[in-house]
């Protein structure tokens, strides 16, 4: 017997995410969900608005990693608290991972809760974690072909931050043909160049967090 | 990679509306998955295989429905399909007044039960 049904394959999942959402609006803690490529500065990029944000916001870190514990330690060797999750082979953060991993963070304590995803631009973009927003980064030696061969992502992120800008000079990316492919995959995307490594642009991308959040 | 969560998303659907609704068991799927979803079909395909073992729905054949991206432009008063997973502008006025209607879906829409 053939039976006509309608739903999303993802139901479960997003059932989960609007559920970490409710806890986190109840508690009153903003989230971002972070996402990347392998290496394009994620916790860099996480200890960078720490350093800025610290006395401004309470913060807490969920690390996602395949494996290991080093970003979480990085984190708390900053006095900030981080719950390490290892997703054991899996490619991306789902919602009940992070429904897990809740019990671990003080929500009570905090203002504002970042989520590192495991680093992959692909598979991140599909599920929902229970975030405010997802927010992405691109480093600029990854090239400038990415924001079209993995659209995606663009398209489901509220902010793009570009890293290693102060590497321009060194490589053949065109900075102008980033934005210009982001901002069509995604025309209310904010886009900020930052250097995780110099501080450069930093200022800005925490300034507008932070309001956010406030 | 992630097509093996999304089968599983697909299973745990399936075997929950099955037990609610008194079927024993699962001869086909199907599913539309878009163009612009993120899921490849072949992969999503492989990965229902392995972990349809053991399942109610170990015996079914997964049937899937590809969407093309699609969209309406509003400068031109025209629909429009492409084929790539993604619309920089209005494929017919170039014009970037569009909306993007269809390619990324991931849904259940029939099952066979029995």
């Amino acid at each position: 017997m053939k039976v006509k049904v309608v739903a999303q394959i993802l139901e479960a999942n997003d059932r989960i995410a609007a559920e970490n959402k409710k806890l986190f609006k109840e508690s009153g803690v903003y989230v971002i969900n972070l996402m990347s490529a392998p290496g394009a500065g994620k916790t860099s990029l996480i200890e960078r608005t720490i350093k800025e944000l610290y006395k401004k916001l309470r913060i807490a870190v969920i690390e996602g990693d395949i494996a290991g514990t080093d970003d979480a330690q990085r984190i708390e060797s900053l006095g900030i608290p981080a719950v390490q999750i290892n997703t054991g082979g899996a490619c991306h953060l789902d919602a009940n991972m992070i429904n897990e991993a809740i019990a671990d963070v003080p929500l009570k304590d905090i203002d504002l809760l970042i989520i590192e995803n495991v680093g992959n631009l692909v598979c991140p973009a599909e599920f929902k974690v229970g975030e405010d927003m997802k927010i992405m980064i691109l480093s600029i030696t990854e090239g400038d072909d990415k924001p079209l061969k993995y659209p995606l992502m663009f398209q489901e992120s509220s902010a793009l931050i570009l890293n290693k800008i102060d590497l321009l000079p060194h490589i053949n990316a065109d900075l102008a043909k980033i934005k210009n492919n982001s901002l069509s995959l995604n025309p209310s995307l904010k886009i900020f160049e930052v250097s995780c490594k110099t501080g450069e642009g930093i200022s800005e991308w925490t300034s507008w967090l932070q309001s956010l959040v406030a | 990679m992630h097509e093996v969560s999304i089968a599983l998303g697909l299973l745990e659907f399936a075997a929950e509306y099955c037990k609610r609704e008194g079927y024993k068991g699962i001869e086909a799927i199907t599913v539309k998955i878009g163009k612009a979803s993120g899921v490849m079909p072949e992969a999503l395909h492989f990965a229902f295989e392995a972990v349809k073992v053991g399942t109610i729905a170990e015996k079914a054949c997964l049937n899937i429905d590809e969407v093309p991206v699609s969209g309406f432009c509003s400068n031109c008063n025209k629909s429009f399909t492409v084929k790539q997973t993604y619309v920089l502008s209005c494929p017919i006025c170039g014009k970037s007044s569009f909306r993007i209607e269809t390619g990324q879906e991931l849904n259940i829409c029939e099952m066979e039960v029995f």
